[in-house]
């Protein structure tokens, strides 16, 4: 999971040929691989605009608060739920700040629809980094442990991270271009944050 | 724009493809990644992998070649 989220970084940064590793060092070891929802890296067609990108920002923000919030309600582990909810509020405030640049950048003063005025999603349950359905994840959730649950969670940020940055690069609104530099490091501020009690839990163990 | 038009799938390959081109290939003609914490890389790596944590880097990327193909897990 993690790695894919290494590709995305190694793609950005100009690597040529970038593979992952399918199942990461379980699969090496001849175990059996327990996968998260199988996720896609974030590219953006030629033809994407500012709004399109904000959008899409927006809506995996939200994505990753929804999931935050399910899988912090089941967590038996205490410690690791109260860090899931704090970090869906702080993906809440994500979202404020960037329905205010989507109205600055397109000069309106309210957008009711949004984010389905500007971009189209089949599923209503919302979607997260990667292209994963919020669903699909929490389905794939129920079973796992506060550690491999956490290593999602890592994946996710980092490759948010990551989105932000390229997005940052696309984006010509100095506004914009902002927002999402402090997004960035945001996310990489949940990263640590998440790594911190990913380690805890695998040195408990 | 639909959301999944914003997503590509990501170049995998499975655990016997990378052992069959470790053994074809000589060292310094790949990078392997090994992209997970310290902690985990003692417990164990594959032969000839370097560490450089997930969250680490982009601001280490300069220590690899680019030009080569890049193997992370």
């Amino acid at each position: 999971m993690r790695s894919r989220a290494a590709a995305a970084i190694l793609t950005r940064g100009g690597f040529k040929e970038v593979y992952s590793m399918e199942g990461g060092i379980h699969a090496w070891k001849g175990m059996v691989a327990s996968g998260a929802p199988e996720a896609g890296i974030a590219y953006f067609p030629a033809e994407s605009t500012p709004s399109e990108l904000t959008a899409l920002a927006w809506l995996l923000e939200d994505g990753t608060r929804k999931f935050y919030l399910e899988v912090a309600s089941k967590l038996k582990d205490l410690e690791t739920g109260s860090l899931f909810k704090e970090l869906a509020a702080l993906e809440g405030k994500h979202k404020e700040k960037l329905f205010a640049i989507h109205l600055a950048i397109s000069a309106m003063a309210e957008d009711p629809e949004y984010p389905a005025s500007v971009i189209s999603f089949p599923s209503e349950g919302g979607y997260m980094e990667g292209g994963v359905e919020v669903g699909k994840a929490l389905d794939w959730a129920r079973e796992r442990s506060p550690e491999e649950i956490l290593e999602y969670a890592l994946s996710l940020e980092i490759n948010s991270y990551d989105l932000h940055l390229k997005m940052e690069e696309r984006v010509k609104d100095p506004r914009a271009k902002e927002m999402f530099v402090s997004l960035a490091g945001e996310e990489k501020g949940h990263l640590l944050r998440l790594q911190d009690q990913f380690l805890k839990l695998m040195t408990a163990s | 724009m639909a959301i999944l038009d914003y997503f590509r799938p990501v170049s995998t390959l499975p655990a016997e493809r990378i052992r069959a081109f470790l053994n074809e290939k000589r060292m310094g003609e790949f990078n392997l990644l090994d992209v997970r914490q310290p902690q985990e890389y003692e417990q164990g790596h594959l032969p000839g992998a370097k560490l450089v944590p997930v969250g680490e880097l982009e601001s280490r990327l300069k220590e690899l070649d680019p030009t080569k193909p890049t193997i992370a897990y």
